[in-house]
């Protein structure tokens, strides 16, 4: 039996199939420990044995987002110690004199270098002295650090000198990351960063998964326990600590993956994800290729080079705060009330937020706000929006005003995915997910027109869906930079020799899939394509797809070399409901005057759990769920599809 | 009109501003576009106002809408024309920047009622050295100087005009691509108006610039109120101009007024332009000044031309501040640009201590090398700026090794420079001890050290080699910028901040970059913050 267990900020989803259908179980969080909510969310769902914990964890997000990781030693080659703090030499903002620098994870006394070098061709210009080896491992023997990266300069063409520096180093007995193994790609900085935050979060990652799983086998025979990692495969518990730094987007991940099958299995595979939380909005593309891979993610501001899927952050959400700037102009975020104190609405808040705005407009139930956990104050949120709304004459105006704003910035970054690089919204489905996507789809399609919503059933735990529904991968690459009539064979057959042993250690059967990154010679960008005759032609259309041209009179590279094997997970066949014509008046619970448009409407309340395959109406209304609520704006219609999502048609 | 229609169009304006950005950046063929993004892209009403611009470089700030105007001084623009330019005399900057500026027409209403423009850096427009950027005596020396003519008229290419173009430089087929790319920015952003005119209507998006300028306008009038009264006067020096050796000062005096809510900065004193190639155009030193009094409001503030209302600026003609024909200005964009902005903090200190860095390190130490590379059997000509300390902040020190002020373009990572280039580098780091001391200690430079693999031209455009990038309230200056030639054999020179030598297989070029200024006097034994 899998289960699915993704921890959250509020609450750990439990997601599991029973009779092939989805079952949510949410159990609160325990952030202190987050091992203990995941443990008694699986007694709450009592499996046997054998059983497969398959995790979403937030531990080494969390450990990079609060810089609570361990203290690193990074290793390279002498006169390069510097390279990990100066990174691309580049301020983020580009007009704040006064912005901090940007944070190094290795403190400037914990930089070592090791006289050795390679050259481009793999050539070992300078072979690495015993002796200074010996000097190597005292120094940081000495320095008191808790785990230890390592990255020379072209490593990955041969790694002759990084192995040696390893071995010494091993004597040490720290948790050691080694840039051959984590990343063997080109270009040394954004591959020592992805070395060395692999390195920061070693200790916590290692010893909470090492810990969980433990306890998992302990407590149930034949207990296993797998992690969800941010490419949107999952891995063993095993890699999971020895490779950390493939789980920074562990859970956000398993919500693309979440709304890619769920959208697929309903019939649309160009989807936009669109994942509103309390403090941020992530956003996401889907083609027909599937989810998008980026190898170039930036997390907390550190460049992850491992691969990622492509999940774009938007800094607002349902706590963003909005307020009036010295020129009087209405602006929402980046600043959130957070959870502490939270919106007015909660209590505590003083400034006006997004989810304050949306109670103000009655577009919030104000006691079933995540799931009943927390009771809304509707007129302490009125109050104090009236003293907060400046010129505006009504409370309601200021509060639609938040919500155009906002929605103009999650509209951007949808524009960034879809538009900016080469796809024309009008041919997605927006697949709305988290606590916020449902109550601001249908405007946000409106906006971008997009044709169509699809709210997912469990949109309040759409990453633990998708880590049940997971396939298990791995990914391995290596820079080879050569000819595109280079033989490939001995590097693929490497590549795949690690991957095969490492799946048979897990009792796994993967299929291996082969790529390649192409670009044009001297170019400074790839593009990656399956491997093989084609992979010419499949590298052209794609840049023309992708940039707007082509030119097959120019000569190509193969940058990197690509092997991603996987394990196909549990087949999903939910049983879908039968077509009942009807309107839905069955989950009719009442009406309300909510605003839409500068005007109250009346407005039907619909109860999800009640609603039918087949059941059809139109807007204005609103559909709440344990944990969410969709807004249906007048004029759109909802259809009940028979998986039980809601498909809404957007008046354009 | 209120604030929420407001805060929605400018937000949109500005997603637009980007999005021509970003069509620019996947369409455009070369690393100096994609990779160091060394592009902009901004909308215009009819009155040739900027109302958006992208987040790109600042150095393009304040210069794009005087191309705009230099092409509407020079020739009435018809629905389907695109105008191109270069010269530096007739709206542009440096003749590498090239501007394409295409009018909006709504249907129903006469003449342009918007401009989108983009400029991008080409890696090569002709002149006597590869890249453009070369130490130069005349503009005629620098490259194919374009004042504003039209690239499409009615809609289809002027291909007599493209031919001439790519007939004088170097790598015809890269810029024609370039070409190609920023004319789709233009159309990204002239689709994307007409949608949002279609969506308001005509008059409501007037109504809505307008205001959005007003709103620009109260931001920066807003902070003009907080100024002290007064007038404040600062000036520094640029090393030399690369043919004598006589230093170039630049001097200003801003004057706040604050009841009024505006300021005037003033040029008056500074040198007469020079023979090298540094001289600035007026363009770049009013980019400089929108730069500055741009970062006295909050990082989010739009770009927008209600900004620069309240400030007059004002820069005497045949000055290194606003040079006129035929002086060089390669260098006015990347080395007089910064030395501005340097002058401008050191008046703007006076008047708010608490508020002002201590000069950066003040030179883009812009190295080119030139050669053959056996391996592939062509040439390559390799181009980088290397970016140093930053001037230390009251109450902070200065960031090590970063760039600042008028550029913010990367570095090549050293695996991509020895794939592409004949090139081993030997080191890159920091350059301890180069930030000037003080209570809060200045960034320090960097050092990097290429060894060439094959003969090569060497070309150096550094500046700060004479003139230290000064401290504030009582700190020291960073140590100033230094290049050495060194030999297989152990022997060195340093070599001239502006020079073009020809360099073996085996040499070393050493470039150390400046520290930025301390600020404040360092206290007893105030222990380093390690940034």
């Amino acid at each position: 039996m899998r289960i699915a267990i993704d921890t959250g900020g509020t609450f750990t989803d439990i997601v599991y199939l029973r009779d092939s259908k989805l079952v949510v179980l949410k159990v609160f969080s325990t952030p202190a420990d987050p091992g203990k909510a995941v443990l008694d969310g699986l007694r709450q769902v009592g499996p046997r044995s054998s059983v497969v914990v398959r995790h979403g964890t937030t531990v080494a997000t969390n450990a990079m987002l609060e810089r609570k990781g361990a203290r690193v030693a990074f290793v390279t080659t002498k006169g390069f110690e510097d390279t990990i703090a100066i990174g691309r030499q580049a301020r983020p903002k580009l007009y704040d004199w006064f912005q901090p620098a940007p944070d190094c994870l290795v403190a400037r006394e914990l930089r070592f270098g090791v006289t050795e070098r390679v050259g481009s061709n793999g050539e070992l210009l300078l072979a690495v002295e015993a002796s200074e080896l010996k000097d190597l491992v005292e120094a940081v023997g000495g320095a008191r650090v808790e785990a230890i990266a390592v990255s020379t300069l072209f490593s990955f063409a041969n790694p002759e000198s990084e192995v040696k520096i390893a071995e010494a180093l091993a004597a040490l007995g720290l948790p050691l990351s080694i840039s051959h193994r984590i990343l063997p790609e080109f270009r040394e900085y954004e591959r020592a960063s992805t070395v060395v935050a692999n390195a920061y979060v070693a200790p916590k990652v290692g010893s909470y998964i090492a810990s969980l799983a433990t306890k998992v086998a302990a407590e149930y025979e034949h207990g296993r326990l797998e992690v969800m990692q941010s490419s949107g495969g999952i891995i063993s518990a095993r890699i999971a600590s020895a490779e950390p730094v493939r789980t920074m987007l562990s859970g956000p991940a398993g919500g693309v993956i979440g709304a890619y099958k769920l959208a697929k299995l309903a019939g649309f595979d160009h989807i936009i994800g669109f994942d509103m939380g309390g403090t941020s909005t992530d956003v996401c593309l889907v083609d027909a290729t599937g989810p998008r891979i980026s190898n170039e993610s930036m997390v907390t501001g550190i460049p992850i080079g491992v691969p990622m899927l492509d999940i774009h952050t938007a800094g607002a959400g349902g706590g963003s705060i909005a307020r009036f700037d010295a020129g009087g102009l209405l602006r929402v975020g980046p600043e959130s009330a957070g959870s502490d104190p939270g919106p007015i609405c909660f209590g505590r808040g003083l400034l006006p937020t997004v989810t304050d705005a949306n109670l103000a407009l009655g577009r919030l139930d104000t006691d079933r706000f995540l799931g009943g956990a927390v009771t809304l104050d509707r007129a302490r949120t009125m109050w104090m929006m009236e003293q907060a709304k400046g010129d505006l004459e009504r409370v309601e105006e200021f509060a639609a005003g938040i919500l155009r704003v906002v929605e103009t910035s999650m509209e951007k970054a949808i524009r960034v995915i879809s538009v900016e690089k080469g796809h024309d919204p009008r041919d997605f489905t927006l697949v709305a997910f988290g606590g916020g996507g449902p109550l601001h789809a249908c405007a946000l399609a409106r906006a971008l027109q997009v044709p169509r919503v699809l709210v997912p059933v469990l949109p309040g735990a759409l990453s633990a869906v998708g880590i049940l529904l997971a396939d298990t991968m791995r990914e391995y690459s290596r820079t080879v930079m050569k000819g595109i009539d280079a033989d490939l064979e001995q590097v693929f057959a490497e590549l795949e020799r690690i991957g095969f042993a490492e799946f048979e250690a897990e009792g796994l059967v993967g299929e291996s899939f082969r790529s390649v990154d192409l670009r044009y010679t001297g170019q400074g960008y790839e593009l990656n394509v399956p491997f093989g005759p084609e992979m010419a032609q499949a590298f052209h259309a794609l840049h023309q797809r992708r940039y707007g041209f082509a030119n097959k009179a120019r000569p190509l590279e193969i940058v990197n070399v690509r092997v991603r094997l996987l394990a196909a997970g549990d087949p999903f066949k939910p049983p879908r409901q039968a077509v009942l014509e009807g309107d839905g008046s069955a989950a009719l619970v009442g009406t309300r005057d909510v605003y839409f448009d500068g005007g109250l409407h009346e407005t039907r309340l619909y109860e999800r759990d009640r609603l039918h395959a087949g059941d059809v109406f139109a807007g204005p209304a609103i559909v709440s769920e344990y944990s969410s609520a969709t807004i249906l704006p007048p004029g759109d219609v909802l259809r009940v599809d028979t998986y039980g999502n809601l498909v809404i048609e957007v008046q354009a | 009109m209120n604030s929420i229609e407001l805060a929605i169009f400018q937000s949109s304006v500005h997603s637009i501003a980007e999005e021509m950005g970003a069509a620019l950046r996947r369409t455009a063929i070369s690393p100096n576009i994609k990779e160091r993004r060394d592009y902009s892209c901004a909308l215009f009403d009819r009155q040739r106002r900027v109302i958006a611009m992208g987040d790109h470089m600042p150095v393009h700030l304040g210069s794009m809408p005087l191309s705009v105007e230099a092409v509407v001084f020079a020739m009435r623009l018809e629905e389907g024309d695109i105008a191109i330019l270069n010269d530096p005399y007739a709206g542009g900057t440096h003749l590498p920047d090239i501007t394409l500026v295409l009018p909006i027409f709504i249907p129903g209403v006469a003449g342009p009622s918007f401009y989108a423009a983009t400029r991008a850096h080409h890696a090569d427009v002709g002149g006597m050295f590869a890249g453009s950027m070369g130490p130069a005596r005349e503009i005629y020396q620098e490259g194919i100087r374009i004042p504003p003519i039209r690239i499409v008229s009615g809609g289809v290419m002027n291909a007599e005009v493209l031919s001439l173009i790519l007939h004088n430089v170097r790598t015809p087929k890269e810029r024609e691509g370039d070409l190609a790319a920023q004319i789709g920015a233009c159309r990204v952003g002239e689709r994307r108006m007409q949608e949002l005119v279609s969506k308001y209507g005509s008059a409501k998006v007037d109504e809505l610039s307008d205001a959005l300028l007003a709103y620009s306008e109260r931001l920066m009038r807003a902070q003009l109120r907080t100024m002290p009264k007064g007038r404040f006067e600062a000036e520094d020096f640029l090393d030399s101009d690369g043919v004598t050796d006589d230093p170039i000062a630049i001097r200003v005096a801003i004057t706040f007024d604050p009841e009024n809510a505006a300021a005037t900065v003033d040029f008056a004193g500074s040198s007469v332009q020079v023979g090298g190639s540094i001289n600035a155009v007026y363009a770049i030193t009013y980019s400089a000044c929108y730069y500055v009094f741009r970062c006295l409001l909050s990082d989010d503030a739009p770009a927008a031309a209600g900004l620069m209302n309240p400030i007059t600026v004002t820069a005497p003609e045949g000055t290194i501040v606003n040079a006129k024909p035929p002086a060089a200005v390669a260098g006015g964009n990347v080395e007089c640009s910064q030395r501005i902005v340097d002058v401008l903090l050191r008046a703007l200190a006076k008047a708010a201590p608490d508020r002002v860095p201590a000069a950066s390190y003040g030179t883009m130490s812009n190295l080119t090398i030139g050669g053959w590379d056996a391996r592939f059997n062509a040439p390559f000509t390799y181009y980088e700026t290397t970016a140093g300390g930053m001037g230390a902040r009251p109450g902070m020190d200065g960031i090590d090794g970063i760039h600042c002020h008028m550029t913010n373009s990367l570095n090549t990572p050293v695996e991509a420079l020895e794939y592409a280039y004949p090139f081993r580098v030997r080191s890159y780091s920091y350059r301890a001890g180069s930030g000037g001391f003080g209570e809060f200690r200045g960034g320090d430079g960097l050092i990097r050290e290429i060894e060439l693999l094959a003969d090569a031209q060497v070309t150096l455009l550094c500046d700060r080699r004479r003139f230290q990038p000064y401290g504030l309230a009582g700190g020291d200056g960073g140590k100033t910028g230094l290049t050495r030639l060194i030999k297989p054999d152990g022997g060195s020179e340093e070599l001239a901040g502006k020079c073009s030598i020809h360099a073996k297989r085996g040499d070393l070029i050493r470039m150390e970059t400046p520290g930025g200024g301390g600020w404040g006097v360092e206290g007893c034994s105030r222990q380093r913050h390690d940034l």
